[in-house]
This record gives structure tokens, sequence and C-alpha cells, in this order.
């Protein structure tokens, strides 16, 4: 199957001829996307993201590597009539509304006007804009922007959306009608390649995610996988004996008590070990999990407090 | 379709635009100032015919030649802003994330600046016949010179501010236009002439500069049908095509130099 997103190798400099710096903002940076996948890519601030989207967009050029966005060079038009892109901080026509400007986008997308009113409509309602139709974008709130930045990038039904900080400048509940929007979309089959700081709200629907640090890709892999810390385990048991408990501490692990009894947290090694002590001595071993990190936790274990190059 | 939806765009930009609208403005109250005298003139109605015609004349030439030189400038700068007010705001992001080629975004762009110039001239024109049916006198040029002319020599200074507005910040787009407009007039034929050493260089800058003095619109000027120069309309044809073939060398130019560019906010 031919991914979605495909970076090869790329590397892009940043020359101010002026000054004659060279700011290295990607290296080598490879990773793929694939069709259908919901996509979190994750970075400190200067990672890289923007000038990765930018690329894939067609919006700069890579110094070396290789882009392929379904199929296509960034921005060949066959490409892009297929992408629908949200960019960070969207700025509009400000003497448009939300109506006129849909429509402008939808003559730049080529769609046939006489489904045009229509699909405004229901893009505007989808994004709760409806009722501001008439109301000039430059009188929109932030958070308005960003709904009509949403609604203008799914207007042409896209296979692959690529939104940079997409619940920027939304409130509690326009970002929870985000998620929606993007779980809606995962379940239609689409693409979805996603920058954001949030990462619960990324955690909760992403498949797959790439984090990216100074200008490298330091880890892509898919949620589920990435998030299982491959030495530990979680033992949930009912109860637990004074002995087993110290033989546990002694080696390295942690007790810790929970309504439904205590969760053991065992390296891999002694998994059996514990749970065999536990039966021996009468207790009920009631599951028993791959411990499982937040994506918090992942990305902090990953890019730690760093940041990236401005 | 999304060459023309990009120019409409960018035409109803220009209307909404305020700093537009107070030029437009400025200029207007400016060419009024100028007519003051011409109607205190024909008050005074003791002053013989010819006397006035050569009033009338000069003082139509005078705001023809304002006007004129005004809306070169606002070729420039509507053209210069049109792409880097895409630029500055980042509104060029979304656009360019539709199936649009750069050459179409610039032509839209480029399309959209002439469009406004055009109406432009239409105002500069009514203004002209204006002053003149004031006076109770006619122009004598035909309106599509009067029309045509201007035109392409706008069509020049936009494509130079875009290609230039391509490269760099649009207030040095305008030092570069000012710079290359005065050293238009240094090479051009009817100025000083050049130490001998140098003179090749004055002949190669006049044939590789775009001059726009085909192409004034103050040739055809008169008032009277005798005075009036008649040009062939292969005098015209080649006129008009040496401007637009100077005009759209210089827009390949600036959509060559823009294919290339990165697309940011600014």
């Amino acid at each position: 199957m031919t991914p979605a997103i495909e970076f090869r190798e790329v590397t892009k400099v940043y020359r101010r001829a002026l000054r004659g710096v060279e700011v290295p903002a990607l290296t080598n940076a490879s990773f793929s996307v694939m069709p259908g996948e919901v996509c979190a890519f994750l970075g400190p601030n200067g990672a890289g993201k923007t000038t990765s989207i930018s690329l894939l967009m067609g919006f700069f050029y890579a110094d070396y590597g290789e882009i392929r966005v379904l199929g296509y060079e960034p921005g060949d038009v066959r490409g892009k009539k297929e992408i629908g892109f949200l960019p960070e901080n969207f700025a509009f026509y400000k003497h448009l509304n939300a109506e006129r400007l849909l429509k402008l986008h939808a003559k730049l997308a080529g769609l046939p006007s006489e489904s045009v009113r229509q699909r405004c409509g229901e893009l505007l309602a989808k994004v709760k804009l409806n009722g501001y139709e008439s109301l000039k974008i430059g009188r929109y709130s932030r958070g308005m922007v960003q709904r009509l930045g949403m609604a203008q990038a799914l207007l042409a039904s896209p296979q692959l959306l690529v939104l940079d900080e997409p619940t920027s400048g939304l409130d509690p509940s326009g970002r929870k009608d985000v998620r929606e929007l993007l779980v809606g979309l995962r379940e239609q089959g689409k693409t979805v390649f996603l920058s954001s700081h949030l990462l619960s709200e990324v955690e909760q629907i992403c498949d797959r995610v790439i984090i990216i640090s100074r200008g490298r890709v330091v880890k892509t892999g898919r949620m589920q996988e990435l998030l299982v810390a491959g030495d530990r385990v979680e033992i949930i048991a009912n109860g637990i004996s004074p002995e087993i408990e110290a033989m546990i501490r002694e080696n390295s692990g942690t007790v810790t008590a929970s309504e439904t009894g205590v969760v053991i947290n065992v390296g891999l090694a002694e998994k059996r070990a514990v749970a065999e002590a536990l039966w021996a001595a009468g207790w009920d071993v009631i599951q028993i999990l791959p411990q499982r990190n937040s994506l918090e936790e992942l990305y902090m274990s990953t890019v730690g407090t760093e940041g990236g190059v401005a | 379709m999304k060459i023309r939806a990009l120019a409409f765009q960018t035409l109803e930009g220009f209307l909404h635009n305020r700093l537009v609208v107070l030029v437009l403005i400025l200029a207007s109250c400016i060419v009024l100032l100028m007519l003051l005298p011409l109607w205190g003139m024909k008050a005074a109605s003791a002053k013989g015919m010819p006397s006035m015609e050569a009033a009338v004349l000069e003082m139509v030439s005078g705001v023809m030649s304002f006007v004129s030189g005004l809306g070169s400038i606002l070729a420039a700068w509507g053209a210069a802003d049109a792409l880097y007010g895409e630029l500055k705001a980042g509104t060029v992001l979304a656009v360019m994330a539709r199936p649009v080629k750069r050459w179409e975004f610039l032509t839209g762009k480029y399309l959209g600046v002439m469009m406004f110039m055009a109406a432009y001239i239409v105002l500069m024109m009514a203004m002209s016949y204006t002053v003149v049916a004031v006076a109770g006198m006619r122009i004598h040029a035909s309106p599509w010179e009067l029309f045509f002319y201007p035109l392409v020599r706008y069509s020049i200074y936009a494509a130079i501010g875009m290609l230039f507005t391509t490269l760099v910040h649009p207030v040095v787009t305008m030092g570069m236009m000012l710079a290359l407009t005065i050293l238009t007039e240094l090479a051009s034929p009817r100025s000083f002439a050049w130490k001998p050493g140098v003179a090749w260089l004055k002949t190669g800058l006049f044939y590789i500069l775009p001059s726009t003095e085909l192409l004034t619109e103050d040739r055809f000027l008169s008032l009277r049908q005798a005075a009036l120069k008649q040009s062939s309309w292969v005098e015209h044809a080649v006129s008009l095509t040496y401007g637009l073939d100077c005009a759209l060398i210089l827009l390949l130019l600036a959509m060559w130099s823009f294919h290339y560019r990165t697309l940011r906010r600014d």
C-alpha cells in the first residue's frame, strides 16, 4: 500500500545569506503515514514540525531527500486536490464572511458550483458557525476563526487532512468538538496528520506518533506499541502478604493500594515468580497487564525539556 | 476559474483597503484644488478663447500628469501590496494549499491589480473629460488611446512591482522602482549625453530597461482637431506590443522567482 505521507532522508537548512548563518531545521528525517491513520506529529517548539508540514504542502523545498504526498511530489495539484490543510494561526481575508470565504475556496478547489452552497451550509453547521454566515471574518474571535479553518480544510472532502495545531485558540468545548470531528474522520477512513502540543487529546485520537526533536525524528511507531513499557508489567491482586511485598520491593518493584486491591509493578522477568507467590499465599491475581505509559511520559522521556532549533 | 476567482478577490481586497481609498480621496481633493483656477478663469469671461484654450490644455495636462504619475505608483505599490499582503497575513498558505499552481496565483493577483488600474483609468478619463467640459471644450483624442496607453504602461509598473516583491520587502521594492525610474530617465535618448566612454552603456540600458516613454497618453492630448497628433494603427500596435511584451517578460520573471520562493508568513 502506498503511504499517504512519506519522508525519506529529508534535510532542510535555512540559510541566512546576509549573516552567513546556516540553521539546520530538518536532518535526515524519515517517516511514513499510512492511509486511514490518524498520526500525531509531536515535538518541542522549533523542533521542525512546521518546517516538515511546509515541506509536505510544497511551501518550502527540501535540500535533500524525497517527499511523497498521496504518491505525488509536494505541491503537485493532483495531490493537493485530496488534501485539506489547516495552518497554524490560520489567517483569512478579513473583509469576507464565512460563506463567501468557503465559496472562494470551493472555486479554488474546483468544486462544482451547484453543490457548493449546500456543502458550505453543512460545514458551517458542523463547526457550529451557523448563524454567523454573514458576519465579516474580521469580527470573529480567535476560536471562531479556528473553527472556520477546520470547515475550509474539510471543504473538498479530502483524503488527507494536515492540521497544524487545530485546537489552538479553542475553549474546552471547542477542543472537544475538534476531537469528535477527528474521531469521525478516522471512522470515515481519512488520513489525518496532526501537529499538537495537547498530548492528552492526541493520545485519545491518534493511531501513530512521530516525535521530532532538533530537526531529527527521534521516535515513531504505533501509539499502542509505543505506550507499552516493554520491560515492566502491572499485576493487580486482591491482597498481598508482607513477605511477598518485601520480596517485590527488594527486586525494584512497587506496591500501591487501589480500590480493587493492590497494584504491583514489577519487571517482566519477575512476573511469573510474583504471580505464583501470590497464588501460593492464597491471593487472587485479577489482572496482569503490560505497563502503559501516558503519551506525556513517553514524550518527556524522549525529548525531555529540551527545545529545538529556532 | 481559479485565476478569475483570485483576480476578483484581489480587486475586492483593494476596494476594502483603507489606504487605497484614502489615497484616492486625497488625489481627488488635489485635483479639485487644481481645478479652482480654471473655474475662476471661466468666471472672468473677459478673457479671450485662445488664451482660455491654452490655460485649459495646461490645466488638463497638469491634472493628467499628476493622476497618471500617481497611477504608476499605485500600480507598482498595488502589485507589491497584493502579493506581500498575502505573505504578511499568511492567507497565501490556505490559498496555496488548494490545487492552485504558483503561476496561477501570481497571474490572478496580477489581473486583479490590472482590473483595479483599469477602473482607475476610467476615473482618470472621466476627470479629464469633466475638466475640459467645465471649460466648455472637448478632448479630441480617441478614448481608447487614453485608456489603453496608460493601462499598458501600468501593466509594466505592476509587473516590476510584483517581480521585486517576490524578492524583497515592498518598501525596498518602491525604493528600487524609484531607482529604476531615475535610471530609465537617464538612459532615455532625450536626457543629457553621457561621457563618450560610457555612451554604449546608455544605449544598452535604454534597450534593457523598461522605458514607458512610448506609452505616455500625453502625446494624444489635444483640444483642437488640427493639433491632434495622428498615429497609424501600425504605430499604435508597435507601441502597445512593446509595452505588453515588456510587461509579459517582467511577469514571467516574477513567476519564475515566485516559483522558487519559500511560502511562509512574513
